[in-house]
């Protein structure tokens, strides 16, 4: 009914603007047909959503993983971080399931709001790791993370399968190579996840949305510290968070495509 | 027993090397023994070995029992475990579940105790002493069973029989939910031949099939597969052994994948070569110059090389006579080649008939005939020129003075000389019959050229040497042939060197011993020389006849000899020569007054007023132009 009211009404207008939509995105767009982003009637399938994303959450911890191995080879090494006491992460306060039980039980909407939550909560945390990680590498150019132009607005309309790499399905250049890089690359998929997840959100829960606050992130001034013990092993445990997170979050998604998209049945 | 080992090595070392041995020997020892009793530190304590969750819903932790055997209590060696949930650690350590499920020394967390990112801390007692402690969280730890129900199917076999391909499936392990997506496993295979000893491994795949290609038919192969949590770094173990035994498609087994067709290929051969020395010995010429055609050598068209060796001088004159191919080759293309026409009076050399007889009278001839006819060379072929020339000219001529009449015998002896066969070994160097030293060189065209001359021309001089009938012209072993060594431009042909040996002149080809015999007589005879005698006379010259004619042309290494030097020396060497200069009856040019094809150049015999110094600057050469304006 809305719909049908805008279309009455404002069908000219409707059709400039999908018009006008799809110039600006044809530079990006492939031979596929997308929906442009304006457009109210067009709706990818929910399972390319999924796919798209459980690809950049397994990415995201993919090089978190490396990262973190990368860090502690380097500069944990002889610390005996890992004897340390673990503090929790942030993200603890956010009541997540902790084992399949738990998280069969809760629903998918809480789920996926639960996810978007979390990343949410990283957004910062990232980028403060990112300054600092270039700080402490005293590295003053890096190279620019591959796919930052790409949105996932652009993705969505790309078929992905099992057979298509990650590497090609997130257009990836150059695979990052060392902490910074791959700091940088895990913010901007970061970004581009947090934008897929509420796409999936919009279609799920139809538009209602659920304006959660995500987790502050207090630990901006361990990773200032001036003595680099102590400063180290911040970062040390801001990176063991950041890999646990990514984890949590991919098999949620998980979990969810499978639950949502093949029933149960992956 | 080290001391004794040690000896040989210390013997060998020196007391100083033998302290290093033992010092090293007692490390070895000492590092075996830490190595004998594994993993355990020397004291015996109990320790983690590893904890492990094969599918994100369990764990179980193992650990050693450190306690060495006979050594005391074993005691009672106690797992604790922390937690932490949400912001706090558990203040208190619980002990361990379940002891039993796992096996010996380990323990079990059931679903209920595991919870997923949550920092596990356990540690093991020992008497209430806590003897090691670790620190993880559940999804670090993870390392899936293995994969079961492996089996194999068919896919196709090659066109050869040879190999095969093959889809492997199989299950994920069972207790792995990868149908809920809770955890996401990536499987690698393994295969090897049965008698192998290297596994062959293939990428991880996601799925639960993979193709593997290329296997051989006739053996067996070992298949087994294992899996790991996606961006896990740990694998689980291995599957069972899947044997694929493939069946055998070809009727006939095949032996090798390519076995070298040595029996095709030794079966051409043989046809080959059969073939080949069938025809190389076959009497067939016909196929024979078919299969293996005869490299061709030089030689005229239409004369058969095979006439000169039977001596049948005439035919090879008619034929030379009819051959229009040839003369207008040697002069018409070449207007500068030109030929000079010889009148000879001698009768015997006239009837063709008595060439014949010449040639097979004497053996020695015969042999040089023979010799001369083996050489396929063009120029020894066109010595047979001037007997038709000589002929035409008579028949246009006749003599042209008596003058003419000598010189041209002269000539003809030079001729002879010029026309001669390689080793004229059996004209002894002896025959130094004096060359009519005053007699003029009778230069035929230019000087310098060395003309070719018939076998007749030469047998007639030969004859002539041996009974001096007309001239005096000692030109004894005069060799039929004389290999043409090269054209002039102005077409004078170059009688190449060692093919004369008269009166003991040195064989052209270069026997330098022989160049001794060069005598002056010859040189002041002939206006004609082979290059190489001239080259040969020319050191020996100047020793004979620097004194009669000081000879300085003669001792300028000229690969020609110039007009200027034989003329000079043509004109020194007979006193009773003609005269520098056109009156000269024997001209150092000599017009050309017809050109006869294929008979040749009728030269004229009159000495005509002479641009000497237009020619002589030419070196010996007239070009047909130069001669025009001679000629009148």
């Amino acid at each position: 009914m809305d719909n049908k009211g805008l279309s009455l009404t404002g069908g000219p207008f409707l059709l400039v603007l999908v018009l006008v939509s799809s110039l600006l995105l044809c530079k990006n767009v492939a031979s596929m047909p997308t929906c442009p982003s304006g457009a109210v009637s067009c709706e990818v399938p929910l399972g390319d959503l999924f796919d798209r994303a459980v690809i950049l959450s397994h990415y995201i911890h993919n090089l978190s993983s490396e990262m973190f191995s990368e860090f502690d080879r380097q500069y944990a090494q002889d610390r005996q971080f890992i004897t340390k006491a673990i503090n929790g992460c942030h993200t603890s306060s956010i009541p997540t399931p902790e084992d399949k039980e738990q998280a069969q039980q809760m629903h998918h909407e809480d789920l996926l709001n639960l996810v978007l939550r979390v990343l949410r909560s990283w957004n910062e945390p990232l980028y403060h790791l990112v300054m600092e990680v270039r700080a402490i590498q005293e590295a003053p150019g890096t190279q620019e993370a591959p796919g930052t132009q790409e949105t996932f607005a652009m993705q969505e309309a790309l078929s992905t399968q099992e057979a298509l790499s990650t590497q090609e399905t997130l257009g990836i250049q150059e695979t990052p190579n060392d902490i910074l890089s791959r700091a940088i690359e895990i913010e901007d998929r970061n970004k581009q996840l947090l934008e897929g997840m509420e796409k999936i959100i919009n279609q799920v829960q139809h538009g209602v949305r659920r304006n959660e606050a995500p987790s502050p992130w207090l630990g901006l001034p361990s990773l200032q510290e001036a003595d680099e013990d102590t400063r180290l092993f911040a970062f040390y445990e801001l990176i063991h968070c950041l890999r646990r997170d990514s984890h949590k979050i991919d098999n949620y998604l998980k979990v969810l495509k499978c639950r949502i998209v093949y029933d149960s049945n992956c | 027993m080290r001391t004794r080992a040690l000896n040989p090595e210390a013997r060998l070392q020196g007391p100083t090397g033998m302290d290093l041995w033992k010092l090293l020997l007692t490390l070895a020892v000492a590092g075996s023994s830490d190595a004998f009793s594994g993993s355990e530190d020397s004291s015996g304590r109990p320790q983690f070995t590893k904890c492990r969750s094969p599918e994100l819903e369990t764990f179980s932790c193992y650990w050693t029992d450190g306690v060495h055997h006979g050594f005391g209590s074993p005691g009672a060696v106690q797992l604790f475990y922390i937690r932490r949930n949400t912001q706090e650690w558990t203040q208190e350590w619980k002990e361990c579940p379940d002891y039993v499920s796992a096996g010996e020394n380990s323990c079990y967390f059931n679903a209920s105790y595991t919870s997923i990112w949550v920092p596990y801390c356990i540690k093991l007692t020992n008497n209430g002493g806590t003897v090691d402690q670790k620190c993880f969280s559940v999804e670090e730890i993870v390392q899936p069973d293995p994969p079961i129900g492996l089996n194999w199917t068919l896919l196709n076999t090659s066109l050869t029989g040879i190999h095969a391909d093959i889809q492997v499936r199989w299950e994920p392990p069972s207790n792995a939910d990868v149908q809920k997506g809770w955890i996401v496993l990536e499987y690698e295979l393994q295969y090897k031949e049965i008698n192998e000893t290297q596994w062959k491994m293939m990428d991880p795949v996601l799925s639960t099939s993979v193709p593997v290609y290329s296997l051989r038919l006739d053996k067996e192969y070992e298949v087994r597969v294992r899996c790991r949590q996606r961006n896990s770094e740990k694998y689980g173990e291995f599957s069972e052994v899947l044997y694929v035994t493939l069946p055998q498609m070809s009727p006939v087994p095949c032996e090798e994948d390519f076995r070298f067709p040595w029996f095709l290929i030794i079966i051409f051969g043989m046809f080959g070569l059969t073939v080949i020395f069938l025809f190389m010995f076959s009497k067939q010429q016909r196929i024979k110059m078919l299969i293996l055609p005869p490299v061709p050598v030089p030689k005229i068209k239409g004369i058969d090389p095979d006439l000169f060796k039977e001596g049948k001088l005439e035919e090879v004159n008619t034929i030379l006579a009819i051959h229009d191919n040839y003369k207008p080759e040697f002069y018409n293309d070449d207007s500068w080649v030109e030929f000079i026409e010889l009148d000879i009076d001698d009768p015997d050399e006239k009837t063709e008939g008595s060439d014949t007889d010449r040639l097979l009278s004497h053996d020695h001839q015969k042999l040089l005939n023979i010799l001369g006819a083996k050489d396929d060379d063009s120029g020894r072929t066109s010595c047979y020129d001037p007997d038709i020339l000589e002929a035409d000219f008579h028949a246009s001529d006749g003599g042209d003075g008596t003058s003419e009449a000598a010189q041209p015998q002269r000539l003809k002896g030079e001729a002879d000389l010029l026309c001669l066969d390689m080793k004229n070994q059996n004209n002894p160097p002896g025959r130094d019959a004096p060359p009519a030293a005053g007699e003029p060189g009778v230069i035929l065209a230019e000087e310098g050229k060395a003309r070719p001359l018939p076998l007749g021309e030469t047998e007639s001089a030969h004859h002539a040497a041996h009974a001096p009938l007309h001239s005096p012209s000692p030109l004894a072993n005069i060799d039929f042939y004389a290999q043409v060594s090269d054209i002039t431009p102005a077409g004078s042909v170059v009688l190449s060197p060692g093919q004369r040996n008269k009166a003991g002149i040195p064989q052209c080809d270069a026997h330098p011993e022989v160049a001794s015999l060069c005598q002056a007589n010859f040189i002041t005879d002939s206006a004609y020389f082979c290059e190489a005698d001239a080259k040969k006379c020319i050191p020996v010259a100047p020793h004979v006849e620097v004194a009669a004619r000081g000879e300085p042309s003669f001792n300028q290494e000229d690969i020609y000899i110039t007009t200027e030097s034989l003329t000079t020396t043509a004109r020194r060497a007979g006193t009773a020569g003609p005269a520098p200069g056109s009156a000269m009856p024997v001209p150092d040019y000599t017009s050309i007054h017809i050109v006869q094809s294929p008979q040749g150049l009728v030269l004229n015999a009159t000495a005509l007023p002479r641009p000497d110094k237009e020619f002589l600057s030419s070196c010996g050469y007239v070009s047909t132009d130069q001669l025009n304006n001679i000629m009148p």
